[in-house]
């Protein structure tokens, strides 16, 4: 394993909640390393921290202490939390991010939702990302479609397609098919997989659904807030 | 408040500024009708003023034809068809005995407001000219010229034309006081005809036609 | 691609009741606004030209001169009294005197007038100076004198019908037996003028063998101090000082209540429109955080967001501001015939009047009042983090 392999190191990453008086451990003191083009699974029971560390990871969160290097720079570790316009920054470089609630625009085609991220950011030669994604994910045939006249999955895979528009390094899934039967489940999963293997995605996910956690290559557990590699 | 009070007098004497030119426009007057009447009424005791208009005593069918029985440009009405003409009915007692009724007319160097007082078969009783300018003007005035013309009647006129100055019969007769004002001395005739006629339209035609 | 700007038209039209609910009160509130501005613009005009046709404010006259052509004749013209016309040369030296007119007033027996005789009253106005005076003259036939001194008249309308008289007629001074030729003939004004003789000042002052006046006809400048310049006016010797300022002073002040009220009920409009602003718009936001959360983790700047939601406002109070200009156009009519139902005094001429330059400036004013309530909404929305809006639990 080189230094350039490496994407992204956590060190002793830790997020404090405070309820009342108590305070929460949600993540404690978490290090790990996740190398370029690997997929890398967060199981765990409700309340186990999983999606406050993968929120840390994508960089939607400041952590309480800890360190974290994203693509060879120090991200969070100088002491001082980022505010909302640096993390944007970080985020739109590196993520793309697709949630159990899939969070499309319902006024908006499927083919404006994709391109929606590029009103914002557009990173060079992204122009016909739209279409190819759109293509690549069998949905060329919906692209002028509203979000409310197509099925679940295919609501996700449009969100799939809006999280990589902008060639992002890492995908971050967060509850990918929560919201989708077993079929549509599988149908995500494989898509996933297959971005992974052949176009290299690196993919941090959290699942408590075993069959998907199982595809990533690393899977690991968490418990209380720790980080149990399996 | 004070300030509202202030608009509402302005509008006040705006909107009366407008009512007062609406009444401008009546034809002819006598200056002081309470002394005048009796002067040229004696046997008179009372009047009532009546406007009498030609737009609603027959209206256009009637303006024309006056303006035929006139025939002439020189004694236009210069009046509109709405303007009401201030006709005096003069009674004695209870009795109506007859009318005072004035006309406009133009002289040389002014207007002439020509009046006469006329019994109830139309027949002049007096004469009285109100109004007449120029340097000799006075003779117009003069008692023995304003008694010729008492017991002249609308019939006189047929064998007497008052624009041409030609024709027989008792005004044929009638000499000029002033020579010099000769306008004004036609002017005077061709008043007299002109409310001749009208009186005649207004009061004599419409009282015969009654039952 | 899809623009900021198409994704805030259509956020717009995910609520078409409420957008179209906001866009009517916005769209009311400039049309109040246009109509209310137009019509202080077009009272004051309408007023101001009144105070225009009002000729002179101010007569200065020797002390004891009747200065009403009625009471002259009722006196016979016996009260007259002169001065000289040097004293129009003292009194265009003030600073508050925007003009001056000699006048001189002149009363003739006419013994062929009544059943005992009449006066007949003369104006002497000077040709240079005295239609200036009198903008508001409207001749019915014929003009002014064609020359200072000329042998002729101008008169009102109820002289000429009186004296039967039409333009190329002879009129005699009774008395003097000057004929003058009539020259032109004024339509009804409404006023004492209407029963005026005007001659040509040097040759009343010819036919009455003197060179002095009776009056100077005074018009005071626009915004001067008219209580001052009667102060001043009456250190003059032997004179008095007659005013119409009352009116003037009326006229303003209902120039300037006028001006309160519009911009008090200006005012309430903008802040109806205001808040119906900030309603719909926030609501929006509120609505959208999860949403807004999104396009967060999408790349969008809090800037960005900012100037999304501040857009939503911009489209909201321009199409709403100009369907409201459009109406008051449409309607200025209407609006017109309304006010003047309303109002007890209304002055001639058009009383609403709306031109390009006041819509623009509703417009811009409407726009700038809807960016200041979107601001608000716009800061919210910018600041919201997008853990906030999908944070489960974890």
């Amino acid at each position: 394993m080189t230094v350039s392999d490496v994407l992204l190191e956590a060190r002793d990453l830790t997020r404090l909640y405070t309820r009342g008086s108590e305070a929460i451990r949600a993540v404690d003191g978490v290090s790990l390393t996740i190398r370029r083009g690997e997929f890398v699974s967060f199981m765990g029971r409700s309340g186990s921290g999983k999606t406050t560390l993968v929120n840390l990871l994508g960089c939607l969160d400041n952590p309480t202490g800890g360190e974290l290097d994203l693509a060879g720079r120090k991200i969070f570790g100088e002491g001082k939390p980022l505010g909302e316009r640096d993390l944007t920054r970080v985020r739109r470089e590196l993520f793309g991010y697709i949630f159990q609630n899939f969070y499309l625009i319902h006024t908006l085609t499927v083919r404006e939702n994709v391109a929606l991220p590029l009103a914002f950011y557009r990173k060079a030669g992204v122009e016909d990302e739209v279409e190819r994604l759109l293509k690549m994910l069998g949905m060329e045939h919906r692209m002028d479609h509203l979000p409310g006249q197509i099925s679940g999955g295919e609501m996700q895979r449009v969100a799939i397609a809006r999280a990589l528009v902008n060639r992002p390094e890492i995908l971050l899934a967060d509850e990918p098919t929560g919201n989708l039967d077993t079929k549509r489940s599988e149908e995500i999963g494989d898509i996933l997989q297959e971005l992974n293997r052949n176009g290299a995605l690196t993919i941090i996910m959290v699942s408590h659904n075993p069959d998907l956690a199982r595809l990533g290559g690393r899977r690991i557990e968490m418990r209380d807030g720790r980080a149990y590699e399996s | 408040m004070i300030t509202s009070v202030k608009v509402i007098l302005l509008a006040l004497v705006l909107s009366l500024a407008a009512a007062s030119v609406v009444l401008a426009a009546v034809a002819c007057d006598l200056n002081d009708a309470d002394r005048d009447v009796p002067r040229l009424f004696r046997e008179s005791t009372s009047y009532k003023v009546v406007y009498v208009s030609i737009g609603e005593r027959g209206g256009a069918p009637l303006l024309k034809r006056i303006e035929n029985r006139l025939g002439s440009a020189y004694l236009q009405l210069y009046a509109p068809i709405d303007v009401p003409y201030t006709l005096y009915e003069i009674y004695r007692n209870k009795e109506k005995v007859g009318y005072i009724h004035g006309v406009n007319q133009k002289g040389q160097f002014g207007g002439i407001q020509i009046f006469m007082a006329q019994d109830l078969a139309g027949k002049v009783k007096s004469f009285y000219i109100q109004k007449i300018s120029g340097k000799s003007a006075g003779k117009f005035r003069e008692a023995a010229f304003v008694k010729k013309f008492v017991g002249i009647s609308l019939k006189d006129f047929d064998s007497y034309d008052p624009v041409s100055g030609k024709g027989s019969g008792k005004i044929a007769e009638i000499p000029n006081p002033a020579p010099e004002m000769e306008t004004d001395f036609y002017g005077v005739l061709r008043g007299l005809k002109k409310n001749l006629v009208l009186m005649n339209e207004f009061v004599f035609t419409s009282e015969r036609g009654k039952p | 691609m899809i623009t900021p700007f198409q994704i805030a038209c259509k956020n717009l039209l995910r609520k078409k009741v409420r957008t179209c609910l906001t866009l009517v009160g916005i769209m009311l509130s400039t049309w109040v606004m246009v109509s209310l501005f137009g019509f202080n613009e077009g009272y004051e005009k309408a007023l101001n030209r009144d105070i225009e046709n009002m000729g002179y404010q101010l007569m200065v006259m020797a002390k004891g001169c009747p200065y009403e052509a009625a009471t002259m004749m009722l006196q016979g013209g016996k009260g007259l009294r002169y001065m000289e016309q040097s004293m129009v040369n003292d009194i265009i030296k003030e600073p508050e005197v925007e003009k001056v007119t000699p006048i001189l007033m002149q009363a003739y027996f006419d013994p062929n007038k009544g059943e005992s005789g009449g006066i007949a009253g003369y104006f002497g106005v000077d040709p240079a100076s005295y239609p200036a005076m009198k903008p508001f003259f409207r001749f019915r036939a014929g003009g002014w004198f064609h020359d200072p001194a000329a042998a002729e008249v101008v008169m009102g309308y109820e002289a000429a019908e009186l004296e039967q008289r039409e333009v190329g007629d002879l009129t005699l001074v009774p008395e003097k037996n000057v004929q003058l030729k009539v020259v032109g003939i004024l339509e009804r004004t409404g006023t004492q003028d209407d029963g005026t003789i005007f001659v040509p000042l040097k040759k009343l002052q010819q036919i009455a063998g003197t060179d002095k006046i009776t009056t100077v006809g005074i018009k005071v400048k626009k915004d001067a101090d008219m209580a001052k310049l009667e102060t001043k006016l009456y250190q003059l010797k032997d004179v008095q000082v007659v005013s119409f300022s009352q009116v003037k002073q009326t006229i303003l002040k209902l120039i300037a209540t006028a001006r309160v009220m519009v911009l008090s009920i200006a005012i309430v409009a903008i802040l109806i429109a205001m808040v119906g602003v900030i309603n719909t718009v926030l609501m929006s936001v509120l609505e959208r955080v999860q949403e807004i959360g999104i396009l967060k983790t999408m790349g969008a700047m809090p800037g960005d967001i900012f100037l999304l939601v501040w857009t939503e406002t911009l489209i909201i109070c321009s199409v709403g501001g100009i369907a409201g200009i459009g109406f008051a156009l449409l309607f200025a009519r209407v609006t017109d015939i309304l006010v003047r139902r309303i109002l007890p005094y209304a002055p001639g001429g058009g009383l609403v009047a709306i031109n390009a330059r006041m819509s623009l400036l509703t417009l811009g004013t409407i726009v700038a009042v809807g960016l200041l309530s979107g601001l608000y909404p716009a800061w919210r929305a910018g600041r919201v983090r997008p853990l906030e809006s999908i944070r489960r639990e974890g």
